[in-house]
């Protein structure tokens, strides 16, 4: 019996050995195999489009969608995005499934996103080993791209065309010490990864200014803040909500209220939405500005809304137009060199080869030289009004 | 003291929710033996229907009385999850009444997400807000009443007393009507029940209507205060039946009794221990319950005779 044991395990185990191994040559002949630029190229989009931040993969489809609608077709490509559903709610399993999945697919030459920080880290290996490019317009946990290149080997083909957390969080706390003159902040964290590098970003620049911290955690499934707001001093003049769930800003923000407390919401770009966070007195950071005041973009976001009814203009959606007409152009790239054939190794070679004028978000758009981050990328503090609106304040 | 007092509060408000919840795992089960696992979802649906039908009704401004708003939002979602019980019980439960037990607890599970996938797909991932706040400027927050330095809003107040008034019901309706009686009778021996001329399919039924009512209550409670998405379910779902099982899941006034211990523990461990470890103290207690008195504080032990 032991032995037939002992057997069953060692034919398992040689089995998955092999498997695995199959996987990965399977894998790396694909990314070495070209791909026929006359066919209909797929772009996967790894976002979470149900579950409490679903508003944000939602509104990244639509405007991914709607430029690999406009822009391909004058590049002389045939592309569809693809939408890889990673609720935020149930961790790295989906995004992990959703990679696999991806490089099995000899269509897809270059991906978008993870959307989220904490599946950026859930994949990145997976992407690498397959010499997969891929472009998240709003994961920026810090160092993806930034710090020692030991600590980030598996990021090679990681790029973000929105600014990381290590600006994000020096911008939020030098505008709470020098415009808000705060005293006394509190920081919550959501125990996954996106919350956690942007609190303690955060966190070390109030403390280096001498700033009296504390800090509040609670699990990402949180709905009621109600004993965490309980836990907030009523001398605190800030709390910092570095959320994936605009609405759960907004209810911390009430249930402060509720009980008395006069310390305002502090949210991050997680929370930037209008429609669900719009306590008047609340601040909220951004990568991107509000695109309706730029008037290079009018015909784009006049063209959107027509494709996108009874939609408003958010910030995730804009950062997704540009990550898209930046792999359209690295694909192109790749299909010139190819000669009406492209690799998945090509196209990684020509994303930094990729420079945008008049870009969505303003300006041109430029790769770092240092990282895979872009260039002079700043975020934005907004505050919002008596209306709900947001004011741009620093 | 205050922060006592405010964490009391808080423990009575989701106390009292979670107990609802858990009343309709207790009625389903004290009746068929069965563990409902799509009573989270139905918990959705209601906070859902409440919001739709919050909405009709003019939203932060109501067409009607507030008093009468609420009461008709609250109706209008127990009476959706009354039909969607008597729905999900016709097809999905009732063909499996007499299969091995695991059979109709997949297919509970199968509801489940079936509801949830539905209802994204019918409704959005959007969360929905019921923007109690900005009704005729916040006066469901701002009104109320002192305890100390601590405020009791009007809302928290409104929500602990409906859901006392509907257990009281409950339990009025379970041991003082005739249909409580045949409840009670299909609960303790379907077999007998049924040779006594209780017609058995209906006292089923009539579990469903009730225990979905509760859930579509505890939904819009639960909504007024936070915004609902499809995925909120799930983890009611959870609390609700940790709730029923540590007061002993087919006991009335252990399903009560588990969903306020469930809600001060859960407030009393992020105010007084970590905000970072509730979840894994409520479970902690799920786990102690099954091990060391798996028929709860009011359940009645299981004896075999062998």
């Amino acid at each position: 019996m032991k032995k037939a044991i002992a057997l069953a395990i060692a034919v398992l185990t040689t089995t998955v050995v092999a498997a695995s191994a199959q996987g990965s040559q399977t894998a790396a002949a694909k990314a070495a195999a070209g791909y026929s630029c006359s066919k209909t190229i797929s772009i996967p989009f790894i976002t979470p489009i149900t579950g409490g931040a679903g508003f944000l993969g939602a509104e990244q489809m639509s405007w991914a969608t709607y430029a690999a609608k406009t822009l391909a077709p004058a590049l002389g490509l045939k592309v569809k995005i693809v939408g890889e559903d990673t609720p935020v709610e149930q961790g790295a399993t989906p995004a992990n499934a959703v990679a696999q999945k991806i490089i099995g697919d000899s269509s897809a030459l270059a991906a978008l996103g993870p959307a989220t920080s904490g599946d950026v880290a859930a994949t990145a290996k997976v992407f690498y080993a397959a010499h997969l490019a891929h472009i998240s317009p709003s994961a920026t946990r810090t160092d993806f791209t930034q710090g020692p290149a030991s600590a980030r080997e598996e990021y090679p083909t990681f790029f973000r065309d929105v600014p990381g957390d290590y600006i994000q969080g020096p911008t939020d706390a030098n505008y709470m010490i020098k415009t808000l003159h705060v005293k006394k902040v509190v920081i919550m964290d959501f125990q996954e990864p996106y919350s956690l590098g942007l609190a303690a970003a955060v966190e070390n620049v109030l403390k280096k200014a001498g700033v009296s911290t504390s800090r509040l955690s609670a699990p990402n499934t949180t709905t009621d803040y109600s004993a965490y707001v309980t836990k907030v001093p009523s001398d605190a003049d800030i709390v910092f909500f570095p959320t994936q769930k605009p609405g759960d800003a907004q209810t911390f923000a009430q249930q402060l209220i509720e009980q008395g407390k006069k310390a305002k919401v502090f949210g991050s770009d997680g929370s930037n939405d209008s429609s669900q966070f719009k306590q008047p007195g609340s601040y909220v950071s951004n990568f991107a500005p509000d695109i309706t005041a730029i008037p290079a973009d009018a015909q784009i976001i006049a063209g959107w809304k027509k494709a996108n009814p009874g939609k408003s203009v958010g910030s995730f959606g804009p950062p997704s137009y540009g990550a898209t007409q930046i792999l359209l152009h690295a694909i192109k790239l790749a299909c010139n060199q190819g000669h009406g054939t492209a690799t998945r190794q090509a196209v990684l070679r020509n994303v930094k080869k990729v420079s945008i004028k008049n870009w969505i978000l303003g300006g041109t758009f430029k790769w770092s030289t240092k990282s895979n981050d872009p260039l002079n990328a700043k975020f934005y503090i907004f505050q919002i009004q008596s209306n709900g609106s947001y004011k741009l304040v620093g | 003291v205050d922060t006592f007092i405010q964490l009391t509060i808080d423990a009575l408000t989701l106390g009292s929710v979670y107990a609802l919840i858990a009343l309709g795992y207790t009625l389903v089960y004290g009746v068929l033996k069965l563990l409902n696992f799509a009573h989270g979802d139905v918990f959705m649906v209601g906070s859902f229907a409440g919001f739709g039908v919050f909405q009709l009704l003019g939203g932060a401004n109501p067409k009607v009385p507030l008093w009468l708003f609420l009461t008709l939002v609250t109706l209008a979602a127990m009476a959706a999850c009354a039909g969607l019980g008597v729905v999900i019980e016709r097809f999905a439960y009732r063909p499996l009444r007499d299969a091995p037990r695991i059979a109709p607890l997949i297919s509970a599970l199968g509801v489940s997400f079936f509801l949830s996938n539905s209802m994204q797909l019918l409704f959005g991932a959007a969360p929905k807000n019921y923007d109690t706040f900005d009704i005729h400027n916040a006066v469901l927050y701002t009104s109320g009443f002192d305890i100390g330095n601590v405020h009791m809003p009007l809302l928290r107040v409104i929500t602990i007393a409906a859901a006392f008034v509907l257990m009281v019901a409950l339990w009025f309706l379970v041991n003082k009507t005739r249909t409580g009686k045949a409840m009670r009778a299909t609960s303790f021996d379907r077999e007998a029940a049924a040779m006594m001329g209780i017609d058995i399919d209906k006292v089923i039924v009539f579990t469903f209507v009730l225990g979905s009512a509760l859930a579509g209550a505890a939904g819009v409670f639960f909504a007024l205060r936070v915004p609902t998405t499809v995925s909120i379910g799930f983890v009611a779902g959870l609390k609700g039946f940790t709730a029923a099982v540590i007061g002993g899941i087919g006991s009335i006034p252990g399903a009560m009794a588990g969903g306020l211990i469930l809600g001060f523990a859960e407030s009393y461990t992020q105010g007084y221990i970590s905000t970072q470890w509730s979840d894994l103290f409520v479970f902690s207690l799920l786990i102690a319950f099954m091990i060391f008195r798996p028929q709860g504080l009011l359940g009645r032990a299981d004896i075999r005779k062998v």
